[in-house]
């Protein structure tokens, strides 16, 4: 239970799958900046562009679908440093990155990060627009995909701590006569909980309960000391 | 004829005459005041001599008077002429004596002229005719005048004055004009007032004869002149002598020397100075001629230096190519300089030329061959860079890229207002034009230079090779640091070649910080002004430093700290930097690392004399 409101906790900006994707540009070299800028605007994006990382660094994380599209030498904190910055920090930018260096081995340590994809300049625009494309989908459903984590977290918290063994058991494939064994209580003490947990999870089934679990992270109970 | 008419009519025409001559030197020269001054004292005797002429004939006391009266006016010339004399030839004597003696004589003369008959006399009574030089001459007889006293006062206040100058000059050194001169006014001035006292008041019945004293006085002084006259045909004697010794000299030496009258525009020239310009041997030439052996491409410069030269009185030197009649070319190193007449004005240019075709050729051979080594030295330093040339190019093309196929876009969706176009294409004409300077510049060093030096933007040369090893910095984590001095002055340079100077401290710095963590790679590129007429640019890196013991072994050939030198790029830099008239040294720095730095001469201020020569650097030659 403290796992996961830590877990939480760190995600500085509650994820808003509704919200317009946005596409950044960082790159050190203005003209390219602005030629990105144009790039991304005629494919109907919405950009916004950062001459360094620290630049971009100082804006708040976005909670929609965002994608970054990041040069890999800059002055100061260079692209791939910014990868791992922002990995570190569990922000869920997809990031295109852009080089004028074809340098292959640098390719391969940003695509194992996850980069969406490697583009050495010049590109052809459809590259670029198909990359970023990619890349808002797969933002666009991380969010999602957050989002939905958040939701469970919510219903979770709700959970007694008593709800929340007996829940911990149910998944472990236990029924409700071992449970009460388990835990020392009456067989109908345990259905009782078991049905405002279901309640309180939104699910009607064990089958439900099980997936939720597992998008949850939460673990079945330890097997029988017995 | 009598004697008496004999003997002064002598003086007075001898004292004329020399007065004509010195009159005569006067007017050519006229800073020769002495030469004035001595007519003026000759003309003031010959005029005593007159007026004593015509009071020894004199029948009345009536004329004596106007005679004697009229002595004061030349005797009032001696004395201030002479006193001018001993001033300017002597160069002593105090100022305050000698306007006494003036001003006392001129008060005499004044009163002179408002007394009747005269100063010396109250009332001449008789005129009485005494024998002299065995004839009969008039003597005048009368109440005496006191105030005759300021006259006689005046010529003492002239041997005081005398004395004191003589004394001066004497203690100075110059005894023998000293002795000769301030003797001679001394004695006859002294001897002449001792006769007229005597002669006044009527002791010794001789007629007034101070002309005659006088004339001993204008003797010395023309004979102590005429010394000087022929003293200065002597030196002038023995500077031509030294002047063909010089010549010789010169010649034997391989030196040819010359000189350009001004005025007339003749130029005489030594016979192997017009062996040298291929005149036939005692040839009068005109400047016009001889700039017009010059070649084409010096002639110019050399024309505008050498009247350069002779307006501002400076030291002409240079270096030019001559071309001879019968078409072969030669190398000749000249220098001259100007020498003024005595009113300033440029009356003569003296010089030397010598024959230099054979160092100058073996130069220009050396600096081919530096010339192709610096090339190929760049071409290795280009493509040590070359990773970082092609993303330098690559950001201008990607940037044309992306805009062009962004209004491609806008324009297929139908969005076509016309402001956003016009903005995307100006954009594609920026990078493009930026993609070619980029080009330009790669281009200027991979090319083999045709070695032209021009009026140069340090910090302008610098900045283009800072944006060029830019990527390559980013890539090695490498801060460049720029601290510039806006205020450099221009340096007479080759572009491509300082900045290939630059090039290999940037790579060589960025190399030696490889191995250091990344915070701690940093450039520091300085430009700076140590002194007048200097600039300095300096590169320093924190890496290790160099070697212990000598540093400047870095520059030697074949020394390298890298595992892939060949050590000869400082050797080239070396040579570039002091083939500009810089220098360029090795220092390891305080904190640690390395820094090198190169100093060049700049140009004057005004950049209206620079030299320009096609192929030297038109330095000063012997």
């Amino acid at each position: 239970m403290k796992k996961l409101t830590t877990h939480a906790a760190q995600s500085v900006t509650r994820p808003a799958p509704g919200a317009p994707p946005l596409v950044f540009i960082v790159d050190d070299d203005a003209s390219v900046r602005r030629s990105l800028g144009n790039l991304l605007e005629s494919g109907d994006y919405a950009v916004e562009t950062f001459g360094s990382a620290s630049e971009f660094l100082e804006r708040a994380a976005y909670p929609g679908p965002s994608c970054l599209v990041l040069d890999v030498r800059l002055p100061g904190l260079d692209g791939l440093g910014l990868q791992r910055h922002l990995a570190e920090r569990g922000r869920g930018e997809q990031i295109v990155f852009i080089t004028g260096h074809g340098d292959i081995p640098m390719g391969i340590q940003a695509m194992k990060r996850g980069a969406v994809d490697f583009l050495p300049k010049p590109f052809g625009d459809d590259q670029l627009l198909d990359a970023v494309e990619r890349a808002l989908a797969r933002s666009a459903e991380a969010v999602r995909a957050r989002a939905e984590l958040e939701a469970i977290r919510t219903r979770l918290a709700t959970l007694t701590p008593r709800e929340f063994e007996v829940f911990r058991l149910v998944i472990a494939g236990l029924l409700n006569k071992q449970i009460g064994a388990e835990l020392g209580a009456a067989l109908r003490t345990i259905k009782i909980h078991r049905s405002r947990l279901l309640r309180k999870l939104g699910v009607v089934s064990v089958a439900e309960l099980t997936r939720l679990a597992q998008k949850a992270g939460v673990e079945p109970a330890p097997p029988l000391g017995r | 004829m009598s004697w008496v008419t004999i003997i002064w009519s002598m003086a007075a025409s001898a004292s004329l005459t020399l007065a004509a001559m010195h009159l005569l030197v006067w007017c050519r020269k006229r800073a020769a005041w002495v030469n004035l001054l001595f007519a003026l004292t000759a003309i003031a005797t010959a005029g005593v001599a007159a007026c004593e002429l015509w009071m020894m004939h004199s029948e009345t006391p009536r004329e004596f008077g106007t005679a004697l009266r009229w002595l004061h006016v030349p005797g009032w010339l001696v004395v201030v002429s002479l006193v001018g004399f001993v001033w300017v030839y002597l160069r002593s004597g105090r100022l305050w004596l000698a306007w006494a003696a003036c001003v006392l004589r001129t008060l005499s003369l004044i009163l002179d002229f408002l007394f009747t008959p005269n100063l010396n006399y109250r009332e001449i009574t008789t005129v009485r005719h005494i024998r002299y030089l065995g004839e009969s001459v008039s003597v005048g007889e009368g109440v005496l005048n006191p105030w005759m006293l300021i006259s006689q006062a005046g010529l003492a206040l002239l041997v005081v004055f005398t004395v004191d100058a003589t004394i001066t000059a004497w203690r100075r050194g110059s005894r023998r004009p000293a002795l000769w001169l301030g003797g001679a006014i001394v004695f006859f001035t002294l001897a002449s007032t001792v006769q007229i006292v005597l002669v006044i008041w009527e002791v010794a019945r001789t007629p007034l004869t101070p002309s005659l004293f006088f004339l001993g006085i204008v003797a010395v002084m023309g004979y102590e002149l005429s010394r000087d006259v022929l003293r200065a045909a002597q030196l002038s004697a023995d500077l031509r002598e030294s002047e063909e010794r010089m010549t010789l000299a010169a010649e034997a030496a391989g030196f040819g020397v010359w000189m350009w009258s001004i005025p007339g525009n003749h130029i005489w020239g030594s016979e192997r100075w017009l062996r040298l310009f291929g005149f036939v041997p005692g040839a009068a030439v005109t400047f016009e001629e001889v700039i017009q052996r010059i070649h084409p491409d010096d002639r110019e410069l050399v024309e505008r230096e050498v009247r350069y030269a002779v307006e501002q009185r400076v030291v002409y030197a240079g270096e030019f190519r001559v071309i001879l009649p019968d078409g072969t070319q030669r190398w000749i190193a000249a220098r001259g300089r100007m020498g003024p007449d005595t009113l300033g004005n440029p009356a003569r240019m003296l010089g030397a030329a010598i024959d230099i075709t054979d160092r100058k050729q073996s130069e220009l051979r050396i600096e081919a061959q530096r010339n192709e080594l610096a090339h190929l030295s760049r071409a290795t330093l280009l493509g040590e860079l070359g990773g970082s040339l092609a993303h330098e190019l690559n950001q201008p093309l990607t940037a044309m890229v992306n805009n062009a196929a962004a209004g491609r876009r806008f324009i297929a969706k139908g969005h076509t207002d016309p402001q956003k176009l016009d903005a995307l294409l100006e954009a594609v004409v920026v990078d493009g034009r930026r993609a070619g300077d980029i080009l330009r510049g790669i281009r200027d060093m991979i090319r083999k230079d045709e070695d032209v030096r021009k009026p140069l933007d340090l910090n302008a040369a610098l900045a283009e090779i800072l944006r060029l090893v830019r990527p390559d910095a980013l890539g090695r984590h490498c801060t460049l640091v720029r601290e510039f001095d806006s205020g450099l002055g221009a340096v007479n340079a080759n572009r491509v070649q300082l900045q290939q100077v630059f090039l290999n401290l940037i790579m060589n710095a960025m190399e030696a910080m490889d191995l250091k963590p990344a915070e701690t790679r940093r450039i520091i590129v300085r430009t700076e002004r140590p002194a007048e007429g200097e600039v300095r640019v300096s590169v320093r890196d924190f890496g290790d430093g160099l070697p212990p013991g000598e540093p400047e072994k870095v520059f030697a050939p074949f020394f390298s700290m890298k595992r892939s030198g060949m050590g000869l790029g400082l050797t080239i830099a070396r040579s570039i930097v002091e083939a500009h008239g810089g220098r360029i040294t090795a220092a390891n720095a305080e904190g640690g690392g390395a820094c090198f730095s190169f100093s060049l001469p700049t140009l004057p201020e005004d950049g209206a004399t620079v030299p320009d020569s096609p192929r030297s650097g038109g330095g000063p030659a012997a």
